[in-house]
């Protein structure tokens, strides 16, 4: 503006003149300008967020499915010597045992499709075998049909990525009839395995959800005392400003670090059991809890002064004015914050690749001291595989993880919708 | 009978001790008589409080000491004699047996541990009844103490509050332990490393290959931990990629959402937003390293770079788009912390709203962005899963965004997974750079909010 001042001109501006008008225009077109790259900041960022999701999506949602192979079982004739009266009653889990399905399967796969039969179906295909001999014995006394899945190369082709030679052989299959899709039961019921077709997220699920018991059981206490320590009896002193700040920056150390202080605390010192949910909740806790502490503050905080002073003018003592009266006020605000706390608990994966979460883990865990994987650990494992069948599983099971998140998130938001209270 | 069933026992003594309680202070109660001072349940809770705790702390400090004198009585058997001497082999068939004496394996690998596995059951039985004894005596003194003292007189409210007061500061405490113990932690390991590895040479060295050799006599490396790599890397993706996507878009979209949307359009937008913030960082990882870092390979050799799949852009882009909402909340915070008259009075001068936003909002509101941004930054460099998946391991020191690039909570991962060996400088290194990861956050963090609150006063 300075050079204007410099310049000062006598007569009055002439804003109807060509300059001006030039002026004008050039200025609402920055504005315009201006707006437009706002809106495409906005358009930019959320389409980044469907890009994602959609890309999850589209690769994730064929992993619920299976592709299913037709094999016609000759019983009677195959090597399987099995008794029907055996698998009725006790002992029937036994004489299942010793049976020799793999081999009745490679039997009835080499009779029906060639030497190379077996090939068609899922290493663990057998298991399906069995489980129908048991749901009904009275099948080893005749032929039956079956479906039982495809193997990872098939299933792939069935879902149109697959190499050219698999593409062939499911196109020869499907003109006969013989492949079919299926909702994908293992996925959901299994556990992990290193062949693609036979993965399930099942006791990945189990371990969330231990770990997510111990954390809540842990950092709610804790948290919500914290809180209500803090906000209604901590004296101002020394020790209050220590408990305050340490409080804000636990909330903002990097996750791994929470991993790291488990690693060295619970395993090095304490020799907790590696790989345990209860580990793993002992450090998501320590994590949540600031997070929970942070809600509840503001929670009571924003519970009205003269409830207080209501409770205390008819006698009642300290305790009771937080215990009967302020918390079952603030007690929505809680829940709205431990529910995001353990949303956020349940998508954290470096910790727990630091305390060992990240073996191998076939069954799901028993209890809180037996190994265990959790969901977004299984997703990491899983993306690190070589094999192209992972792909959609690993995509399936982000896709199971981010409706849980979002299903919690969601009960935050209702939560915080119908008891929110304005005074 | 197991330390599990005690504790419920004890517990199972608490409500008995409080239902007592409860009715002998009931009976004080009389139209004829003066009111007692507290309530029967405020008396139930002093009994129970007194029956259970001291017996479940007692609990808890057997808990250590039995395993200990376990361990020692099994050792002193003469089962235990034929052990192996050497120290690993002796651990693996010790806890083999204990796991056999507890249940929680059926069959042992080794045949020693089989032996021993009665010894150990024995010996826990043992103890276990010894603490049994002791615990039942604790909590019935404690019980019968407290008891004795109910009376019409007796203060039993004020004592119960003053235990609760104790719990609830105990629990406050908990937050200075966590604190205590990262640090704790961290220094005590990155100390061994420095004793191992001089600290210039960690901060200041350029070369960063932590394979140790396994054997003495074994060729090749013997471990250099120059770090700047490292740091160069964490910074390279966490504080310049991730920032260049972030600060315009966040900044953007915060200025749009708070000037120019409509209310409706906001009300969408800013959750929508939100959410990028809480999907998993896994999922950003795996979105990276299989959608987003087979593009910019393709996009570096289409322009004639040599492109690794493991790029630095990869990662810095998609932890950009993680941290678009930290920066467009704090943003949309500060903006509208500006006071409403300077708005007017850019406006009433004749301004554009896209002017009165670049000359006088954005200017009033910088401090406040300057404070998101670092926290921004603090974010970036900590987090961790997309640089794991999308990030090379190569140490690099190269500013080509197309190279690969490793960063600090990489390594932490790299070192930390597979052999840890608690005296070798490999796997000490992960708490060493912890420690500098913790520093810096932290150091970030105050000034961040240091910044903002200046700012906050200076309208208020």
């Amino acid at each position: 503006m300075t050079d204007m001042a410099a310049s000062i001109d006598p007569s009055p501006t002439d804003w109807n003149g060509e300059a001006m008008r030039r002026r004008i225009r050039r200025r609402y077109a920055a504005e315009r300008r201006f707006k437009l790259l706002g809106l495409a900041a906005i358009l930019v960022s959320a389409g980044f967020l469907a890009f994602l999701l959609v890309t999850m999506f589209s690769n994730g949602i064929s992993g619920f499915a299976r592709s299913e192979v037709r094999l016609d079982v000759d019983f009677p004739r195959s090597s399987l010597f099995l008794d029907p009266a055996a698998l009725e009653g006790f002992g029937a889990d036994q004489a299942l045992a010793g049976a020799d399905f793999p081999e009745a399967l490679n039997e009835a796969a080499q009779a029906q499709y060639g030497d190379s039969g077996r090939s068609l179906f899922s290493e663990g295909a057998w298991i399906g075998l069995r489980d129908a001999v048991r749901d009904d014995p009275s099948l080893l006394g005749r032929r039956a049909t079956l479906w039982l899945p495809a193997s990872t190369a098939i299933d792939i082709a069935a879902k149109g990525e697959g190499e050219a030679e698999a593409e062939r052989l499911k196109a020869r299959l499907a003109e006969a009839g013989r492949v079919r899709t299926g909702i994908n039961w293992t996925f959901l019921r299994g556990s992990d395995s290193t062949d693609p077709s036979a993965v399930g997220i099942w006791g990945a699920f189990k371990g969330s959800l231990l770990t997510m018991i111990v954390t809540l059981l842990i950092a709610f206490p804790i948290g919500v005392l914290s809180a209500v320590y803090l906000e209604e009896y901590a004296p101002r002193n020394r020790w209050t400003d220590m408990i305050e700040v340490s409080i804000n920056n636990l909330a903002a150390v990097p996750s791994i670090i929470f991993g790291l202080l488990g690693l060295a605390i619970f395993l090095n010192v304490m020799h907790l059991p590696r790989s345990a949910p209860l580990v793993g909740g002992l450090t998501l806790a320590l994590m949540t809890m600031p997070v929970i502490v942070i809600a509840g503050r503001n929670a009571i905080k924003s519970v009205p002064p003269s409830i207080r002073d209501a409770a205390l003018g008819i006698g009642a003592s300290r305790i009771q004015v937080v215990f009967h009266h302020v918390l079952p006020l603030a007690l929505p605000g809680i829940l709205t914050g431990t529910i995001i706390g353990m949303a956020r608990a349940l998508g954290e994966t470096a910790p727990l690749l630091m305390i060992g979460m990240r073996a191998f883990v076939a069954a799901p865990p028993g209890g809180f001291a037996d190994p265990a994987s959790v969901l977004p650990v299984q997703i990491f494992l899983w993306s690190d595989e070589v094999s192209r069948g992972f792909v959609e599983k690993t995509s399936a099971a982000i896709i199971v993880l981010l409706v849980f998140l979002l299903a919690m998130n969601g009960l935050a938001i209702y939560l915080r919708n119908k008891f929110e209270r304005r005074w | 009978m197991s330390l599990g069933a005690i504790t419920l026992l004890i517990l199972g003594l608490g409500v008995v001790a409080w239902l007592a309680a409860r009715a002998r202070a009931a009976a004080f109660a009389a139209p004829d008589r003066p009111r007692p001072h507290s309530l029967p349940g405020q008396h139930g809770w002093y009994v129970a409080l007194w029956t259970a705790v001291p017996a479940l702390i007692f609990l808890a400090i057997w808990r250590q000491v039995s395993g200990n004198l376990i361990y020692a009585s099994v050792m002193a058997s003469p089962e235990a004699a034929a052990l192996p001497a050497f120290d690993m082999q002796r651990q693996a068939i010790l806890s083999e047996a204990y796991a056999l004496a507890t249940g929680r394996a059926e069959t042992a690998f080794n045949p020693q541990a089989g032996i021993l596995a009665p010894v150990y059951e024995s010996a826990i039985g043992f103890y276990n009844w010894i603490g049994l004894a002791v615990a039942l005596l604790v909590a019935f003194a404690g019980g019968a103490w407290a008891y004795s003292r109910v009376s019409p007189q007796f203060r039993a409210r004020t004592r119960v509050e003053r235990i609760i007061m104790m719990g609830l500061l105990v629990a406050s405490l908990i937050a200075i332990l966590t604190t205590l113990g990262i640090v704790l932690s961290l220094l005590f390991e990155s100390l061994r490393f420095f004793s191992m590895v001089s600290p210039v040479e960690f901060l200041f060295g350029l070369n960063w290959s932590p394979q140790m050799a396994i054997r003495a006599d074994q060729a090749g490396s013997s471990g250099a931990f120059g770090a700047i790599p490292l740091f160069w890397g964490t910074i390279f993706i966490g504080a310049i990629i991730a920032m260049i996507v972030a600060i315009p878009l966040g900044l953007m979209s915060a200025i749009y959402l708070t000037q120019y949307a409509s209310s409706r359009l906001r009300a969408w937008m800013k959750p929508l937003l939100e959410i990028l913030a809480g999907v998993p960082t896994v999922v950003y990882g795996y979105f990276a390293a299989l959608t987003v870092a087979p593009a910019v390979r393709d996009l570096g050799l289409s322009i004639g770079i040599p492109a690794s799949t493991e790029s630095a852009l990869a990662a810095g882009l998609v932890m950009g788009i993680m941290i678009i909402p930290f920066v467009s909340s704090m943003a949309d915070d500060s903006i509208a912390a500006v006071p409403q008259a300077m708005r007017d009075g850019s406006l009433a001068m004749g301004a554009t709203t896209s002017e009165t936003i670049r000359k006088v909002l954005v200017p009033a509101a910088l401090p406040g962005v300057v404070g998101g941004v670092l926290l921004a930054v603090s974010r970036a460099i900590g987090e961790t899963m997309i640089v794991v998946m999308a990030a090379g391991l190569a140490a690099n020191l190269t500013a080509n965004p197309f190279d690969s690039v490793t960063t600090v909570t990489t390594q932490i991962v790299q070192l930390l997974t597979g052999d840890q060996e608690f005296d070798s400088p490999k796997t000490l290194a992960a708490f060493a750079l912890g420690l500098v990861l913790f520093m810096v956050t932290l150091a970030l963090n105050i000034v961040a909010l240091r910044v903002v609150k200046k700012y906050r006063e200076a309208y208020d």
